[in-house]
């Protein structure tokens, strides 16, 4: 469970260009939840997934996972929450270009300490889910879009992390492509248990979801 | 987890391939360079030290005790050939040669110069120096009044093969005598005291010119790599004087320690070329990757693996560097050894220094380990700055900037 308390976040405090990015968000999110954050751009939803990623700190108000209090945690034990408890796809794929589809998507699990048999099984199992099982050992730059995309949700769906959070997962996608990303990952949703947050302002990730959280100029609308 | 990191460190290193190869060619023509520079250093003062050894002093040397201050024959070593004698059957002396010396003048009919007149026995210096080596006109003869004379002395002298000559100088009794010589060859020993002043005779003829004893010796050289020998000889011969080549000529002892600073200086150098190489290198691929840097910190890569990541991509190009430039450096110094760099334009120049005209270099073991040492080492000291800039970072503001 995802619980956050009053959480404030402003950018360039105390400057003239101050910005009041989260006024006082407080939500609850469920386990197995596909949840969306959605709204008009610059209203504060990358923010509130980042901020729940423990990617982003927040000026006050607690964020909990699962009772554990993470907006006080240091950097280093940001890092291991990340890494233990946290799935992320990007917009931009962000995969390590030096790496195969196979080891993209076993990388968090290696760094996780996973067996490599273990890693083996679960990339496969993945891929498999995913669909891109035949191009385990091609190299990112030899796929498409929707494909490097896939391999980001494989890469973070498959060490098993307790929340997936996924901002603007479908921005560089076609209808096509965004539609079968979203089926994917409603299926990994159903199957894994995982709880899934999106941020995004794109109609077709709002009729997938479960949940649509709307915020407004750093607000929630509703909850 | 090792494993994959030295794969990304590995794929990474060579990603940019011509920036890469462009540092390694730096790395590799700057050691090469270096070796070869050092190969010489050393080759002209190991063939100064040889030559030196070969001709004159030996490893060690025995004189009478104030010889060396007073050179006069009255100091001379009485008991000469027995302490001969029981030095060659020692272990690890490989020979031992007498000679006799006196100074004096020699002159031709127009020029005369100081010189040293010099006793010795044509076989026992072949066999401990091989001195037939050192002749550049002319024969190795010392019969009937046959005398080798050094290269600069028979310059000054204006004299060539067939010259007579006339040496004069005081025996034991305290006379002033004079013998005449006919110049049967010159030789170059790159000993300057040699070439500008020795005139060698055979040591019996000078033992009967001087009237000092067939057993007496001015000096007693040893040719051996035993390095306890000098502290027993000392013992043992407390009377006497034992002295090492480098106590013998201050001067290679200067040169060996001036090369070492030229061969130091080449080397910091060369190795800051490295060190700003791999340097460039590595930030420009640091600051070109800075995202991947942000995306691993943030889906939860710890710091320190990408800091073993980035050590371990320097290190391969700093070692491809090194191979390549140790592969380029091990044939310019064969070249070297074995041709050597021909000089003679400025051989005169190079003579008055007691250096050859070709000068040829010499290899080490040490040249290879100590630039191994000292490559990796900038290798590893250049990613201290680039890492610096990815401990600063923040993964959110590389997350948001592709946005």
């Amino acid at each position: 469970m995802i619980k956050l308390q009053n959480v404030n976040k402003y950018f360039y405090r105390g400057e003239p260009r101050e910005v009041h990015a989260l006024k006082d968000i407080s939500l609850t999110i469920d386990d197995g939840e596909f949840t969306l954050f959605s709204g008009a751009s610059g209203c504060g939803k990358t923010t509130l997934l980042n901020a729940i990623g423990a990617l982003d700190s927040v000026n006050s108000g607690k964020i909990y996972l699962d009772e554990k209090e993470i907006t006080s945690l240091s950097e280093d034990e940001r890092t291991t929450l990340r890494l233990n408890e946290i799935g992320f796809v990007f917009q931009a794929y962000n995969l390590v270009p030096v790496l195969s589809v196979e080891e993209n998507i076993g990388f968090i699990m290696k760094l996780r300490g996973f067996s490599d048999s273990e890693i083996k099984q679960r990339v496969l199992e993945v891929a498999s889910m995913l669909e891109i099982d035949n191009k385990l050992l091609s190299l990112p730059h030899a796929l498409s879009g929707g494909e490097q995309q896939r391999v980001a949700v494989a890469r973070a769906v498959a060490s098993k992390p307790k929340i997936i959070l996924a901002d603007e997962p479908t921005a560089n996608l076609d209808s096509k492509n965004s539609q079968k990303l979203m089926d994917m990952m409603r299926e990994l949703n159903i199957k894994e248990g995982v709880s899934i947050l999106f941020a995004s302002h794109d109609e077709l990730v709002k009729e997938s979801v479960d949940r649509v959280i709307y915020l407004s100029d750093g607000a929630l609308v509703n909850a | 987890m090792f494993k994959l990191i030295l794969k990304m460190a590995w794929k990474n290193s060579f990603l940019r391939l011509s920036r890469t190869l462009l540092v390694v060619l730096m790395i590799s023509v700057s050691m090469s360079m270096m070796l070869g520079i050092a190969g010489l250093y050393d080759g002209m003062t190991l063939n100064m030290i040889d030559k030196t050894k070969r001709s004159e002093s030996g490893d060690l040397s025995i004189y009478a005790k104030d010889y060396r201050v007073q050179k006069d024959i009255k100091y001379r070593i009485e008991n000469a050939w027995s302490i001969k004698k029981e030095l060659e059957k020692r272990d690890g002396v490989e020979a031992v040669v007498l000679r006799i010396k006196a100074d004096g003048l020699v002159s031709t009919a127009r020029k005369s110069s100081f010189a040293s007149i010099i006793g010795i026995d044509l076989d026992d210096e072949e066999r401990f120096g091989r001195f037939s080596e050192f002749l550049k006109k002319g024969e190795i003869d010392l019969s009937k009044r046959g005398a080798i004379i050094g290269i600069e002395l028979a310059k000054t002298l204006k004299v060539r093969i067939g010259s007579k000559l006339v040496f004069s100088t005081q025996d034991i009794s305290g006379e002033i005598n004079s013998m005449a010589l006919k110049v049967k060859g010159i030789v170059h020993t790159t000993n300057i005291g040699l070439d500008t002043g020795a005139v060698f005779i055979d040591k019996q003829k000078l033992h009967r010119f001087l009237g000092t004893k067939p057993d007496e010796a001015i000096q007693i050289a040893i040719k051996s790599e035993d390095k306890k020998l000098l502290e027993i000889l000392k013992a043992k011969y407390p009377a006497l004087e034992v002295k090492n080549f480098l106590e013998l000529q201050p001067m290679l002892k200067q040169m060996q320690d001036m090369m070492l600073i030229f061969n130091g200086v080449s080397f910091a150098i060369v190795m800051g070329v490295v060190f700003i190489g791999i340097l460039g290198v590595m930030y420009v691929s640091i600051l070109d990757r800075i995202r991947e840097f942000g995306i691993m910190l943030g889906v939860g890569m710890h710091y320190k693996y990408i800091r073993l990541q980035i050590i371990l991509e320097s290190l391969f190009v700093g070692l491809t560097g090194y191979i390549s430039g140790a592969v380029l450096g091990v044939v310019l110094l064969i070249y070297l050894r074995d041709y050597g760099l021909d000089f003679s334009a400025f051989s005169d120049a190079l003579a008055m220094w007691g250096y050859e005209s070709t000068i040829k270099g010499t290899i080490k073991i040490s040249y290879f380990t100590n630039t191994f040492v000292a490559i990796m080492s900038a290798s590893m000291l250049s990613v201290i700055i680039p890492l610096r800039k990815i401990k600063k970072l923040n993964p959110i503001d590389v997350i948001k900037a592709e946005k």
